[in-house]
């Protein structure tokens, strides 16, 4: 389980975040949706501590990330698994190499060992050996999704980030890659935080959702909540699409 | 203020740079992978430079000493001590910042626009060490030995000049390089050398490392680290020819 409480952050003296406070449980998908430029992005790396919040505190299950030090906070990211918006696979190893890559720094594996965890991690991303080999620039854009997935798993983490992780992806790929993480989050028990403003990512996988805006949480519910949710800007930014206002008129 | 605030990041990142690898075995992966593509593959652009102005100062030796009063031989002490001096291991790391310090900039600022340095965060691990620290040894290491290339193709390649068109013959060149021969001369630039190399790869690494952007800024940086290495190396090397030459 992760808790924020009272998280508030700045850049030269502009708030981004504003008294933010909420609880992502573990075996849930925990969504946080709002506009480009809400302060998802800046949220979810305060967390994962790439930024230094400037109020607040940050609680993996009993371990608060604020108080940490460098040596703890290392110990703690062995913990994370993270998938980027753009997969940040790294080009210079091949598809097998990049998940591979955290079992070689972080374990004790032998080869063997290595190799079929390798192997179990892209087999449940439903990647073909056939593409094990390839470098990331040859595999296409929801293939590089679901192997950024498998490496995030490699080395089985109790806490899974996602940056938007069906941009740029057509519809149908976007609906597998979040079925996918939502299956991986029940099956190993993580808790799983998606930053995503794909509003066919709140109805498909949904379970938790935060929405901010302008830095500050305005509503907080479930998929199944939030077409009637009473919140004017989550209205706005839901309707904005013609599509959910006739789901809500059920047409 | 600006200038004082990359130097300070500068050496903090040194300081992340130098602190305790990870696992060593990976770190030594990375060093043989970074001497192959730094080092080895600058092998043939040194040769062939080195080769062209060897030639090229023998000729331009052979030409300034055209007085009967000067024996034939100064050509080739004029194309060796230049060699020595200043060619091979100044003007080397002037071209190679051009060629490595590019590549470095590039690759590394490329891997932080793509997130792959956030990645490597996230799981832990120290990304400034694990990128930075074996192209920095893989460079300092090489650079000696592509000193050492240059200066015996440079010579060669006045050896094959010099007669060829006919402004020394090969006997006088070859005595003229073994004259007055001070070994003082490779352990100083063999010290250039060793520094030039840390310039080399740190300087480039430092601008790629804290880019921000997208592909323009890579670009930019790339410019950007080029340009100041230059100057950082011609800086250090009057710093050292004063402290170790005169």
């Amino acid at each position: 389980m992760i808790t924020v409480k009272n998280l508030y952050k700045a850049f030269d003296g502009n708030p981004v975040l504003k008294n933010i406070s909420t609880t992502f449980e573990p075996g849930k998908t925990n969504l946080i949706i709002g506009r480009s430029g809400s302060g998802k992005t800046v949220l979810l790396k305060s967390i994962l501590g790439l930024f230094e919040i400037d109020k607040g505190e940050i609680w993996f299950d009993n371990r608060n990330l604020v108080l940490m030090g460098e040596k703890e906070r290392k110990i703690l990211r062995r913990e994370i698994g993270m998938v980027f918006q753009g997969g940040a696979l790294f080009d210079s190893v091949s598809v097998e190499g990049n998940v591979r890559f955290p079992l070689d720094m972080f374990t004790t594996m032998s080869n063997i060992e290595k190799q079929k965890r390798v192997e179990f991690c892209l087999d449940h991303v439903n990647i073909e050996k056939i593409a094990f080999k390839l470098s990331p620039s040859e595999i296409s854009g929801g293939m590089q999704k679901r192997v950024a997935i498998a490496r995030a798993i490699a080395l089985n983490p109790k806490y899974l980030f996602c940056d938007e992780p069906n941009s740029g992806l057509d519809p149908e790929t976007a609906t597998v890659i979040d079925q996918l993480i939502q299956a991986l989050t029940k099956e190993f028990q993580m808790t799983t935080i998606i930053n995503t403003h794909d509003m066919n990512s709140v109805i498909e996988i949904g379970e938790s959702v935060l929405f901010i805006s302008k830095g500050e949480k305005e509503w907080e519910g479930t998929k199944h909540e939030i077409l009637n949710s009473g919140c004017q800007k989550l209205d706005d930014f839901i309707f904005a699409n013609k599509l959910y206002t006739q789901m809500k008129k059920g047409q | 203020m600006g200038f004082f605030f990359h130097i300070g990041r500068y050496f903090l990142m040194l300081k992340r740079v130098f602190a305790r690898p990870e696992k060593h075995k990976i770190y030594i992966r990375q060093l043989f992978l970074e001497i192959d593509n730094l080092g080895v593959n600058s092998v043939w652009i040194v040769l062939i430079i080195s080769i062209f102005i060897g030639g090229i100062m023998t000729i331009q030796f052979a030409n300034a000493m055209e007085n009967p009063l000067y024996p034939n031989g100064l050509v080739g002490l004029g194309t060796r001590d230049t060699l020595l001096l200043e060619f091979s291991s100044t003007i080397l790391a002037l071209i190679m910042a051009g060629k490595v310090g590019s590549n470095i900039t590039s690759e590394i600022g490329t891997m932080r626009v793509t997130e792959q340095i956030d990645s490597l965060e996230i799981m832990g691990v120290n990304s400034a060490s694990y990128l930075i620290l074996p192209k920095i040894v893989a460079v300092v290491l090489i650079f000696p030995f592509l000193y050492i290339l240059s200066v015996f193709f440079g010579l060669l390649g006045g050896l094959i000049t010099g007669p060829l068109v006919n402004v020394i013959s090969a006997p006088d060149y070859i005595e003229g390089i073994q004259w007055l021969f001070h070994p003082y001369y490779v352990f100083f630039s063999i010290i250039k050398c060793l520094f030039f190399g840390f310039l080399v790869s740190s300087v480039p690494a430092y601008f790629g490392y804290y880019v921000q952007g997208g592909a323009l800024e890579v670009g930019k940086a790339s410019t950007k680290a080029v340009v100041n290495t230059n100057i950082l190396i011609l800086f250090f090397d009057l710093i050292l020819t004063r402290l170790l030459l005169t």
